[in-house]
């Protein structure tokens, strides 16, 4: 089996306000040779197309407005869809955040609302394929408790970060 | 700390199958390292895409220029746009082979977001250290850190070590 055979099975949500950052995003997927590729401007639109397409995977941006990737992951891991009816719709989806915001701050806001993995921007090819395959290839280790439900919210969250730029 | 690390809540521990398990059986191993030709192709994406975003980096950098003066006027609508473009710029402008520019746009962005009102001095000389990056064609690593340290610099004595916009 081979990546390609893998990510052609694939469905992925990019949310992300800027446009641009959608293109380039979709444009790399597409030659990942992901299966389907789903967009949305902003929170409230990728919530929709969650609950109505049960991605596999949510790639978000962190600054959006008015509801943000951490406020969207956050409904996502709460399982409101399935109060709405949609079954399929799976609350545990891995989410990748992309954000220009790597201080530790943002990164512990990202994983106490349940983020799967944080990359810094700027994105290269080579952090997003490595951290899309990771995301779907390795089990999902869930924590639940009456309020929380996703990722531990105890792990040690890393931003990956490309070897051109840092803070 | 929230419910989920508080020892006196129970906690279940869930193991689920990956996406990948799902997708494809049980039998699923994950691979070892990149495929080489998935990453190709993604690189030779980017290259594609490169040409085209140049044109808009430019475009985008040029019209940084107008809302400098307003920002620093107080003007929120000003502001508002300066930052949603260099946020865009500090998002992309690595990927495509721009990463000093990314830098300086980063710098951009980290000081509206902290300080409030801000001075024009202080844009200015962030978005001509962009235009100046993109002018030697990406810029140079070394001069570019010297730059956001003077820049840094600057704000510190240009604010007097306030931080005001939180």
């Amino acid at each position: 089996m081979t990546d390609r055979e893998l990510f052609a099975k694939l469905k992925i949500l990019i949310v992300d306000d800027s446009a641009e950052m959608r293109s380039v995003l979709a444009a790399l997927c597409e030659s990942m040779g992901v299966g389907a590729i789903l967009s949305a401007s902003s929170g409230e639109q990728g919530l929709k197309l969650f609950c109505a397409e049960a991605p596999d995977l949510i790639i978000t941006d962190g600054s959006m407005r008015p509801m943000d990737g951490y406020e969207l992951t956050r409904s996502v891991r709460s399982g409101e869809c399935r109060e709405d009816g949609t079954e399929s719709c799976d609350r545990d989806v891995p989410v990748l955040m992309i954000s220009g915001h790597v201080g530790p701050e943002m990164v512990r806001l990202a994983r106490d609302n349940g983020v799967t993995d944080y990359i810094g921007k700027p994105i290269t090819a080579a952090v997003l394929y490595e951290r899309i395959l990771a995301a779907v290839s390795k089990p999902i280790h869930i924590v639940e408790t009456k309020a929380y439900r996703g990722p531990s919210p105890t792990r040690r969250l890393v931003p990956r970060i490309s070897d051109t730029f840092s803070e | 700390m929230n419910d989920a690390q508080s020892p006196e809540v129970p906690a279940r521990f869930l193991r689920l199958p990956s996406i990948a398990e799902r997708k494809l059986g049980a039998d699923f191993t994950a691979p070892v390292r990149l495929d080489p030709r998935v990453l190709d192709q993604m690189q030779e994406t980017i290259r594609e895409l490169t040409a085209k975003y140049s044109e808009n980096l430019k475009a985008q950098v040029g019209s940084l220029f107008s809302f400098v003066e307003p920002t620093g006027a107080g003007e929120p609508d000003a502001r508002n746009q300066l930052y949603s473009m260099a946020h865009e710029i500090r998002g992309l402008a690595g990927t495509f082979g721009y990463p000093t520019v990314g830098r300086f746009a980063h710098s951009l962005c980290a000081y509206l977001e902290n300080y409030k009102p801000v001075v024009s001095t202080v844009l200015r000389f962030h978005v001509e250290a962009m235009y100046d990056a993109l002018q030697q064609g990406g810029g140079d690593e070394i001069l570019a850190s010297e730059t956001l340290a003077s820049l840094d610099r600057l704000i510190a004595l240009t604010h007097d070590g306030e931080r005001s916009a939180g």
